[in-house]
C-alpha cells in the first residue's frame, strides 16, 4: 500500500540506488550473470586497408594498427549486451575526449550491424550514412550498435540530423570504456533482443570525425591520396566503401579473410560525372 | 563548406563559364575544398573589466582580456591537391579580440586614448584576417620515405616530455619539415623534423633572445628545433617507441668583425692592438645561448588481455650560456622557465592497467612517477596533456616543464600544474556499470626538489610565489589576491615536504525519467612541507577538502542541463609568511554553486555556464578577505 503514495520512478530510484550502494560497498563481489552468452569473432591483422588500398591519414594521432580489427566478442549477460573489439594498437586519446564529454578515446569509431531475423529482404539494405556500403539482400540488419568516443547527446543529434529513416535501430551504448587494445560498449539488452542462433554479425571499423560532413554520421571520408585526416587510397566522390576494416569470411582470423574483405570492398564503381553516382559495395554478414 | 557543397558551388561557376573555357575553368575551381567555422563567446562579470578572455598575457599588456565582452571569429580553411601525391592547404582566421561594440576600429592607432574614432584600439579589435597556417604534403617515391610534410604542424608525433603537442589555438602556428616512413612495418618507423623555434617562448626568459638584456642584436633566424623518433612492435602487443630532440638557441658572435654591430669592425681593441685570429672571412660565427636535449625510451604492453603495462624513462640535458641568457633567477624575481645553469636529470614512470578485477567493469590502476629535480623540457607540452593518472593538486592536468601555459584561458578551462621533482604512486581504481560510476584514488608523493639552503636567488626559479594551496578559481599572475602557489613553482629555498591526495569520486544513474544523474567528488589532500629544518616555526601544513555534488538532466536530444556547487575548506597552518617575519595561520571556505547547460543540434553547438563564487579567506596576518563572483561563459560554434 505504501507504494501507491510514491511514484514509479521513485521506486525505479530506490531500487538502482540499492545496486549503487551494493557496488559502492562490495564492487568485487558483483556476480556474474551464470546465463552469459558470448559469441566472438576474429580477424586477421594487417588488414586494415579496406579493399587493400587504403592508408591511414598522416597525422601523428593515427597509429599504425589504430584500425586494425582482430577480435570481436558479444556477450549477453543479463538486461544488458556488451561488445568487446580489440584492435591491433593500443587505444588513446590524443584529442583529449574527457574535454568535449567523450568517452576515453579518440580516433576510432566501429558500427556492429546485426541481422536479427535472418530474411532476405527484410531490414536497411544502406550502412549508416558516411560508410558508403549497402548489405546483401540476405544481409539486411535490424540493429546497428555504435561504438564512438562521442557523448550520447553528440551522437544523438546527429542520428537525429543525419539518420533519421533508421534512427530507432542506430543503438547507443549506455557506457563504453577502454582497456588497452579493446573498446568495451555495453548496450541496454532491451534495445537489441536477445541473440540468438542465426544472428549475423558484421563489425565495420571507421575513424570518429568531430567535423564530419552533412551527410556522415562522424565518419571520416576516405579520399584518392590521404591527407592529415583523411584516409587515402579511396576515391573522391562517395562510391568507395568508407570502411577501414570489417569481419570477412569465417570470421575466425584466417589469412584468406584478408582478401575476402578486399574482394568484397573492391566491388564498387564510381561515376566520374556524379558524386553520389556510382555502385557501392555489398557485403555481407557472418553468422554463428 | 563540405565537399559536397564546394563542388556544387564549383559545379555551377564551371557551368557559367562552360561556353568560354570549360574544361579549364572547371579544373580550377573543383581543386579547391574549403571549411569553416565561427565562433563566438560572450563572458560577462560583475567587475569593470571589458574583453573577452579571462586570462591574457601576464607580461605584456595587452587590450582584448577582460570579463565583459562578447566577440567571434571566422576561419577558413583551404586545401587543394597539387598532384597525385601532393597536397596543399592554408588557415585563415580572424584576429580574436574584438567586441561587437567595436563596429568601426580599423586597426590604426591614431589617437593615445580610446575615442570614437575607430582609430584608437589598434589591430586586436580590427578582426583582420590572418594566415594562421600552411602545408605541403607530399607523397614521394623515395624508399623508406611515406610523406613529407613542410609547414604548419601540431607537433603532435613526440611526446609531453620532449616536444609537446602544442595547445589548440596553437595548432597551426608551429613551422617545420618533417619526414615519416616506416622502412619496415612493424620493426622501424620513424619520424624526423626540424622545427623552427618559436621566438616567444622556447628559451630563457620565454625568448631566443630578443628582449634579453644580454644581447644587443638578437639572432632568431637559425634557431631550431630537431625531433626523431622511433617506433619499433618487436613482438605482438610490445611497441617501443624512442624520442630524441634537441632545442638550439643560437645568437651571433659579436667579436667576429663580419657580424652586423661587432665590436671588432677592424679587428683592433681599444689600444689599436689586432685582435688574435680576428680575421674578415665574409662569415659570422655563431654561439648556443641555450640548449636542451630530451630523450625518452617507452615500452607498451598490451598483449594481455588481463591488463595493459607502460614504462617510460627519460634524460634531459639543459645548458645556458650566461654571457648571452640574462639570469632571470635572479633578475626577475625568480619568474623563469628553467633552472639558471648547466643540468642534467631524468625521470621515470610505470604504469600498470588491470581490467576487470573480479568482476566487469572494475579496473585497478597502479603508476609509479620519479621526476627528477633536474628535468627540464622547454618544448615539452604546456597544457592540454597530462602525463599521470593523479587528479593532482589542481585537477587539471599534470606536465613535466616548467614552461606551462596558464595564461590565454577563461576562468572555466582547466589548470596545468608542473611535476618536475615529484617522487610518488598512485593507485586508481574505476567501476563502471550500469548504476554507478566510481572513481577511487590515493596518491602518496614526495619530492626530489626537497632541500635546505637552495639557491633560489641565482640557479632555481621560485615563480616568486612558493607558498600556499592554489586558488585556481580566483587567479591572477601578479598575487594581489593571495592566490597561493604558483603552479609552476616547485623549488624552495627550504623544503622538506610530502602530500597525499585521497579522492572519490562517483555519478549515479538514477534512470529517472530521459536520465538524471547525480555526481559526487570529495578530495582531501594533505600537504606537508617543514620548510626550515632547524625550527619547527614555519612548518607548513595544508589539509585541503575540495567537495563537489552536481545533478545533470538530458531535458531533451541535444540538450544537457546540469547544476550544482563546489565546496573548498582548506586549513592551512603557516600559509604564507617569512621566516623573520614569521607566518600565519589561514583558513579559507569557498562556495561555487554553477549551472551547465549544453545544446547542440545540426552542428549549432552552445554552452551555457553560470557560476558565483563565495570565498572567505581567514588570514592570521592580514586582513580578511571575501569574494562575490558573479560571472558567466557562453560559447557559440558551428563549423561546415
Amino acid at each position: 500500500m505504501v507504494s501507491r503514495f510514491f511514484p514509479r520512478s521513485f521506486h525505479r530510484l530506490a531500487s538502482r540506488a540499492t545496486l549503487a550502494g551494493a557496488a559502492l560497498l562490495s564492487p568485487l563481489a558483483l556476480p556474474s550473470d551464470a546465463s552469459a552468452e558470448t559469441i566472438t569473432f576474429k580477424d586477421p591483422k594487417g588488414d586494415d586497408n579496406g579493399p587493400g588500398t587504403y592508408v591511414y591519414p598522416s597525422n601523428a594521432a593515427y597509429k599504425p594498427g589504430s584500425f586494425d580489427l582482430t577480435d570481436v566478442t558479444i556477450e549477453s549477460a543479463g538486461s544488458e549486451i556488451t561488445v568487446s573489439a580489440t584492435l591491433a594498437a593500443p587505444i588513446e586519446d590524443p584529442w583529449g575526449s574527457k574535454g568535449w564529454e567523450g568517452n576515453g578515446f579518440s580516433v576510432q569509431m566501429l558500427f556492429v550491424f546485426i541481422d536479427t531475423d535472418g530474411k532476405a529482404g527484410s531490414g536497411h539494405k544502406g550502412g549508416a550514412p558516411g560508410l558508403n556500403v549497402k548489405f546483401a539482400e540476405d544481409s539486411r540488419w535490424e540493429k546497428c550498435l555504435l561504438i564512438s568516443p562521442q557523448g550520447s547527446r553528440r551522437l544523438q543529434t546527429e542520428i537525429d540530423s543525419k539518420a533519421k529513416s533508421m534512427a530507432k535501430d542506430l543503438v547507443i551504448p549506455k557506457r563504453v570504456r577502454v582497456q588497452g587494445r579493446k573498446l568495451v560498449a555495453t548496450y541496454d539488452a532491451a534495445a537489441i533482443g536477445a541473440p540468438a542462433k542465426g544472428w549475423g554479425f558484421q563489425v565495420l571499423v571507421q575513424s570518429n570525425e568531430g567535423f564530419p560532413g552533412k551527410s556522415d554520421l562522424l565518419t571520416r571520408p576516405i579520399n584518392e591520396i590521404k591527407g592529415e585526416h583523411r584516409f587515402g587510397g579511396g576515391h573522391d566522390f562517395n562510391c568507395d566503401p568508407h570502411v577501414i576494416d570489417m569481419l570477412a569470411g569465417g570470421a575466425v582470423g584466417d589469412g584468406s579473410e584478408k582478401e575476402a574483405q578486399h574482394k568484397a570492398l573492391k566491388a564498387y564503381s564510381c561515376n566520374d560525372d556524379d558524386e553520389n553516382g556510382g555502385k557501392q559495395a555489398e557485403i555481407g554478414m557472418v553468422r554463428r | 563548406m563540405s565537399r559536397l557543397g564546394l563542388r556544387t558551388l564549383a559545379a555551377c561557376a564551371a557551368l557559367s563559364l562552360l561556353a568560354a573555357a570549360p574544361e579549364a575553368a572547371r579544373a580550377e575551381l573543383v581543386n579547391f575544398d574549403l571549411s569553416g567555422g565561427i565562433y563566438t563567446k560572450w563572458l560577462y562579470r560583475n567587475n569593470d573589466s571589458q574583453g573577452v578572455l579571462s586570462y591574457g598575457n601576464p607580461f605584456w599588456p595587452d587590450n582584448l582580456s577582460g570579463d565583459n565582452g562578447v566577440g567571434s571569429e571566422f576561419e577558413l580553411g583551404i586545401k587543394g591537391r597539387v598532384g597525385e601525391n601532393v597536397e596543399a592547404g592554408a588557415r585563415l582566421q580572424s584576429r580574436f579580440g574584438s567586441l561587437w561594440q567595436d563596429w568601426w576600429e580599423n586597426g590604426d592607432i591614431s589617437y593615445d586614448d580610446v575615442n570614437t574614432s575607430g582609430e584608437s584600439l589598434g589591430m586586436n579589435h580590427a578582426q583582420y584576417i590572418k594566415l594562421r597556417g600552411y602545408y605541403i604534403r607530399a607523397s614521394l617515391p623515395i624508399p623508406w620515405v611515406d610523406s613529407i610534410l613542410v609547414g604548419s604542424s601540431d607537433f603532435g608525433m613526440f611526446n609531453e616530455w620532449t616536444i609537446g603537442k602544442v595547445r589548440y589555438i596553437d595548432r597551426d602556428n608551429g613551422k617545420g619539415v618533417f619526414v615519416q616512413g616506416s622502412p619496415h612495418a612493424d620493426y622501424f618507423r620513424y619520424h624526423t623534423a626540424i622545427i623552427a623555434l618559436p621566438k616567444l617562448w622556447v628559451g630563457p626568459g620565454w625568448s631566443t633572445g630578443i628582449g634579453d638584456p644580454n644581447i644587443r642584436n638578437p639572432f632568431w633566424a637559425r634557431d631550431l628545433a630537431y625531433g626523431l623518433r622511433f617506433d619499433s612492435d618487436p613482438i605482438d602487443g610490445l611497441r617501443l617507441t624512442s624520442v630524441t630532440t634537441v632545442t638550439r638557441d643560437s645568437e651571433i658572435d659579436l667579436s667576429d668583425p663580419d657580424a652586423v654591430g661587432t665590436i671588432y669592425p677592424t679587428c683592433k681593441d681599444d689600444l689599436g692592438n689586432p685582435v688574435p685570429g680576428c680575421e674578415k672571412d665574409g662569415a659570422v660565427d655563431t654561439y648556443t645561448r641555450y640548449s636542451n636535449t630530451v630523450a625518452t625510451l617507452e615500452a607498451q604492453y598490451d598483449g594481455w588481455d588481463g591488463g595493459s603495462f607502460n614504462v617510460i624513462g627519460g634524460y634531459s640535458y639543459s645548458t645556458v650560456d650566461p654571457s648571452l641568457a640574462a639570469n632571470g633567477v635572479a633578475l626577475n624575481e625568480g619568474v623563469f622557465p628553467i633552472p639558471f645553469g648547466d643540468f642534467h636529470g631524468g625521470f621515470v614512470k610505470a604504469r600498470a592497467e588491470f581490467f576487470d578485477v573480479g568482476t566487469s567493469g572494475l579496473g585497478l590502476t597502479v603508476e609509479y612517477f620519479n621526476v627528477g629535480e633536474h628535468f627540464v623540457s622547454i618544448f615539452g607540452a604546456r597544457r592540454e596533456a597530462d602525463v599521470l593518472i593523479t587528479d593532482g593538486f589542481v585537477g587539471g592536468g599534470q606536465l613535466p616543464s616548467l614552461n606551462l601555459a596558464n595564461e590565454f584561458v577563461d576562468f572555466d578551462d582547466l589548470w596545468y600544474e608542473s611535476i618536475v621533482g615529484w617522487h610518488g604512486a598512485t593507485a586508481l581504481l574505476e567501476y563502471q556499470g550500469s548504476v554507478l560510476d566510481l572513481m577511487v584514488e590515493q596518491t602518496a608523493l614526495t619530492y626530489n626538489t626537497n632541500a635546505q639552503y637552495r639557491d633560489v636567488d641565482e640557479v632555481y626559479p621560485t615563480f616568486l610565489h612558493s607558498d600556499g594551496f592554489t586558488d585556481t578559481d580566483l587567479y591572477d599572475y601578479a598575487n594581489v589576491l593571495d592566490r597561493g602557489r604558483d603552479p609552476r613553482s616547485v623549488y624552495r629555498r627550504h623544503q622538506d615536504r610530502w602530500s597525499s591526495i585521497t579522492m572519490l569520486q562517483t555519478v549515479f544513474h538514477t534512470g529517472v525519467g530521459r536520465g538524471l544523474d547525480i555526481g559526487l567528488k570529495a578530495k582531501f589532500i594533505v600537504d606537508s612541507d617543514t620548510r626550515q629544518e632547524v625550527t619547527g616555526e614555519d612548518d607548513y601544513l595544508g589539509l585541503i577538502t575540495h567537495g563537489k555534488l552536481w545533478l545533470s538532466y538530458p531535458f531533451v536530444d541535444g540538450l544537457s542541463f546540469a547544476i550544482g556547487s563546489v565546496v573548498d575548506y582548506w586549513l592551512e597552518d603557516n600559509r604564507r609568511g617569512t621566516p623573520e617575519q614569521g607566518y600565519g595561520d589561514d583558513t579559507t571556505t569557498k562556495v561555487k554553486p554553477y549551472v551547465d547547460l549544453r545544446y547542440a543540434y545540426q552542428g549549432f553547438e552552445f554552452r551555457y555556464y553560470l557560476e558565483y563564487v563565495y570565498k572567505d579567506a581567514e588570514r592570521e596576518r592580514d586582513d580578511d578577505r571575501n569574494f562575490h563572483v558573479i560571472r558567466s561563459k557562453a560559447e557559440l560554434k558551428v563549423a561546415w
